[in-house]
């Protein structure tokens, strides 16, 4: 199959392309468990196969991507159709940053691959877990595995040859109860990606077990707890929130894409201009934002890119100085060329496709904030005189330009002259991007830091999900308005 | 290619027969085609033809399901995906309840929402669309974005249960465009829906964009004062507003589990202005309806809202087997959600801005990135987006920042709710994230609410 490949990749480029690559997917496995109340009430597998095509040319971008692979030359010719099409209205002929043509492979780390352990294991795992969340208090048990293996063969017309293997576990616990008010109320666990491989030895059940625990209890104090008060104060995100902060007003405003105008017609813009880079405090200095694809953990790392290039460790900002983004190979060229110097060096290897019939677009690989030096949890708190920690992604809304924000919170604790004094239910805050980095305090050692997965990351027309992490520690913001 | 489709079913169904195999199948063919628009240029132009095939094994209360991508003509393949199934639901656990096996009764093909020539629009000729929709409109400083995404879908279902088939196939084109000032950053849409290739109208689509350039290219952007506000939405804020509450409203399941702000007794009880009248409606082709759903029971016209008072919760088969309740033929890829219009005569922007007022309007046409903030209220929040206006009293107009709202279903559909226009409009809320289900919600053009509260205000784009 790759020599077949290779052949009609010639023939794309003799027949007047810039470049041509090709994504063939043998094989892609997704397996669904879902507990709920018990009930296994889906128990599912998929399985998918076949080619997506990238053809440039003439400065414009076609795609065809078919699951038969009997007709490679009517798939190849579909491509070019596409961009001959597309050639017709180009007002920034594509270029693409240069590389280095690669011939290696990638194997996601992990001791046991998922797809060999038993179905009946599987729900055995989740049915233990499901008799220990059925306590007192407890209207909805939730228990969702999901496990994903494919291997992508990809080819392009620079020489390269690149296959990866990369196998995924999703797991998550979730308990829900009602208050007094008839309100309900929830509380969800999902591991941190603690350890260098991520296969079904993730599913330590002991982990499980005390987090499962934990989530029963602090729900339950959810249920009698008082409402979030509506004022201004100090927040402090853990992980479990701080990942998705990070995700939102770092990652995706700095996706160089969306900075460009490529995002505008759906998930919207950036308040980022290229003028900022180099530029723009975005944070205060105690914030350094990366994104890191090469740690050895994470859906994040994924060797090389769907551009063909290796995963890297770029730094997006720099003690609060926005110093770079989030790039594929074509970005770079354009950006650089509309602002007249060179602002980026390179692709940073961030581009990505969620399946063989879906282009790749630039995506998060691991976006990071660096641990910082402001200690433990318990010191941060100690060191908070009127504020509110604040856990649990319940709700989370953008703004078009990522420029201002809204999130609920599973759950909250008041913290009063560095003591905390007591649970809070609804609890929300909100702020403006910049403002909101600028006003970071505290940020936690590496005892605080975590790595979160994000399974369903949306972007793209057609739209893509894709999976990626986030390694955050425990940050405190000033002066948030919290309640609304 | 429809009698092939219904013989691979026939055919795995005496397969799955001859195995004592209990199954369903679940068809599904999508040619999807999607011409992306962004900085003026075509972005990306792409197709996909993908053949998706579910097969549900069931023994007694226990349940599995294996989906694969393949094709037509790989019918060993596929009965490999009934032995699969077939040995996951082995080793499933039950159910604590009993999940219903459908029985189709006839066979039934429905090709109504199906037009042969909006299948077949060429990439030319969608690129041409977007030339005569912005033509003249696109400066070094406006750029245009957007997409022109059309395709064809074919469902088909059999099961072990009765020799019967069901399939449906509709075309269907959901167009967006935006023009965006890309260094002042703001942004007008207009949008439209198409279920046959005569719905195709880019000249109503360049009338609305050069109204709101009008407005935007001449008036600076103001930041507006937090407080409240009397708000007109647009059809897709509408549109939204009504796809959150199916969710967090009336699905039978979502209020079981605690996810609903409507509870199980207020069926009967007035919920809503009593101007408010929803209903799913599987006769309004504009909606690509499914005229049965997957069990099999035909879908009628089914009020959820009469003038406020809540009819009925729609229930999914397998909600309506866990929790005891009748299944009300929502077992369907998607509803078929009108609106009803109310009685101020107003259907197009212009006139909108033209209406006589005695306070200021805020008009606000698409609510950006929508979460639910607390279900059992009804809470949810959004930002306004693409070219939000502000209608002052004295009759000028001005353009607002963004702003965020963050309210509840219960006040923005309850009494505060002043009135819905008589004229409707198709809004398409296709998602293009998965196998292809367009969908559509018809509703009024616009509706005010007064006295809602804005929670934010922007001071930029
Ligand atoms: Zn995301």
């Amino acid at each position: 199959m790759r020599k077949k490949l290779q052949k009609q990749i010639d023939r794309l480029m003799v027949a007047g392309a810039t470049s041509v690559d090709a994504r063939w997917y043998p094989v892609e496995e997704t397996s669904q468990l879902l507990m709920w109340n018990g009930n296994l009430k889906n128990a599912s597998s998929s399985r998918e196969s076949g080619i997506g095509v990238r053809v440039l040319y003439k400065g414009a971008w076609g795609f065809s991507a078919s699951s038969d692979i009997g007709n490679l030359k009517a798939l190849f010719d579909k491509a070019l159709d596409n961009a001959r099409v597309a050639a017709e209205r180009v007002t920034f002929p594509v270029r693409l940053a240069g590389k280095v043509p690669i011939r290696a492979s990638f194997i996601s780390p992990n001791r046991i691959d998922p797809f060999t352990v038993p179905l009946a294991e599987k729900i055995a795992f989740m049915k233990e877990l499901d008799v220990q969340l059925n306590q007192t208090g407890v209207t909805q048990r939730i228990c969702e595995l999901i496990f994903i293996r494919k291997q992508i063969v990809y080819l392009d017309s620079e020489e390269s040859e690149i296959e990866k293997n990369i196998v995924e576990v999703f797991p998550t616990i979730q308990v829900m109860g009602v208050d007094a008010q008839g309100e309900s109320h929830s509380r969800k666990f999902s591991p941190s990606l603690a350890g260098a491989t991520r296969g079904w030895e993730t599913l330590d059940p002991q982990l499980f077990s005390e987090n499962g625990a934990r989530i029963v209890r602090e729900m339950n104090e959810v249920l009698v707890a008082d409402v979030c008060p509506k004022d201004e104060r100090s927040v402090i995100l853990l992980p479990g929130i701080m990942y998705l902060q990070t995700h939102e007003t770092i990652g995706h405003a700095l996706e160089l894409d969306r900075i460009l105008g490529y995002e505008l017609a759906y998930a919207g813009g950036s308040f980022v201009k290229l003028s900022d880079f180099g530029e723009l405090r975005y944070g205060s200095s105690k914030l350094t934002a990366r994104a890191n694809a090469t740690l050895p953990n994470s859906p994040g790392s994924f060797g090389y890119d769907d551009d063909g290039v290796p995963a890297q460790d770029n730094v997006l900002i720099d003690k609060g100085l926005l110093v770079g983004a989030i790039t594929g190979r074509q970005m770079v060229e354009e950006a650089n060329d509309r602002i007249g110097k060179t602002i980026f060096n390179g692709s940073s290897g961030a581009n990505r496709a969620t399946a063989l019939y879906r282009v790749p677009i630039e995506r998060m690989t691991n976006i990071n904030i660096d641990p910082g030096s402001d200690g433990s949890l318990a010191e941060i708190v100690k060191n908070t005189e009127k504020g509110i920690i604040l856990d649990g992604d319940k709700s989370w809304s953008i703004g078009s330009n990522r420029e201002q924000f809204h999130f609920a919170t599973d759950i909250g604790w008041l913290v009063k002259d560095g003591k905390v004094t007591g649970v809070v239910k609804n609890s929300t805050y909100k702020g403006e991007t910049v403002k909101f980095y600028n006003s970071l305090s505290a940020v936690g050692d590496t005892s605080t830091w975590e790595v979160r997965s994000v399974d369903n990351c949306g972007k793209g027309q057609p739209n893509q999900i894709m999976q990626l992490g986030h390694g955050v520690p425990v940050c405190r913001f000033d002066n948030v308005t919290i309640g609304e | 290619m429809k009698e092939l489709i219904l013989q691979v079913l026939r055919d795995l169904r005496t397969y799955a027969l001859s195995k004592n195999v209990e199954a369903t199948f679940f068809y599904h063919e999508e040619e999807s085609c999607l011409m992306r628009f962004a900085n003026s240029a075509i972005s990306l132009n792409t197709n996909e033809h993908l053949i998706r095939l579910e097969i549900t094994a069931f023994e007694g209360r226990k349940r599995a399901s294996y989906e694969m991508i393949t094709d037509l003509n790989k019918l060993d393949e596929m009965k490999q995906g009934v032995d699969i199934a077939a040995e996951m639901v082995k080793h499933v656990q039950p159910l604590n309840y009993q999940p219903t096996v459908p029985v189709y009764w006839e066979t039934f093909i429905d090709e109504s929402v199906f037009d042969a020539a909006l299948a077949g629009i060429a990439s030319e000729e969608r690129l041409e669309y977007f030339n005569q929709a912005v033509a003249g409109l696109e400066t070094d400083e406006i750029k245009l974005s957007g997409i022109f995404s059309s395709g064809v879908s074919t469902t088909a279902q059999i099961n072990t249960r009765s020799e019967h088939l069901q399939y449906f196939k509709s075309s269907d084109a959901q167009i967006s465009i935006v023009l965006a000032h890309i260094s002042l950053k703001w942004e007008v849409i207009a949008e439209q829906s198409a279920q046959k290739k005569t719905d195709l109208n880019p000249l109503g689509v360049r009338r609305d964009l050069t109204f709101l350039l009008e407005r935007y290219r001449h008036d600076t952007p103001q930041q507006l004062p937090l407080g409240r506000y009397n708000i007109v939405f647009g059809s897709a804020a509408i549109g939204d507003l009504l796809n959150m509450m199916n969710y967090i409203g009336f699905s039978g399941g979502s209020m079981k589990r605690g996810f609903s702000f409507i509870a199980g007794d207020q069926v009967g009880q007035k919920v809503f202005s009593d101007k408010f009248n929803l209903t799913d409606d599987p006769t309004r082709l504009e909606t690509f309806p499914f005229q049965r759903d997957h069990m099999g029971i035909s879908r009628k016209l089914f009020p959820i809202f009469e003038n406020g008072i809540f009819n009925a919760f729609t229930w999914l088969q397998d909600d309506a087997d866990e929790f005891g309740a009748s299944p009300t033929g929502h077992t369907v890829m998607h509803k078929s959600l009108v609106l009803g219009g109310g009685d101020k005569e107003v259907a197009t922007l212009e006139e909108l801005v033209n209406l006589p007022r005695e306070n200021d309007l805020l008009y606000i046409p698409f609510l950006h990135y929508m979460n639910i903030v607390n279900p059992s209220k009804g809470l949810i929040t959004a930002s306004s987006r693409f070219g939000a206006l502000l209608l002052k009293k004295d009759g000028s107009v001005a353009v607002p920042y963004n702003v965020r709202i963050t309210q509840s279903l219960l006040d923005i559909f309850g009494d505060r709710l002043a009135w819905l226009s008589r004229p409707q409009a198709v809004n398409n809320t296709s998602m293009s994230y998965g196998a292809r289900n367009p969908t559509a919600i018809v509703v009024p053009a616009f509706i005010q609410v007064n006295d809602l509260e804005i929670s934010h205000s922007n001071s930029t784009y």
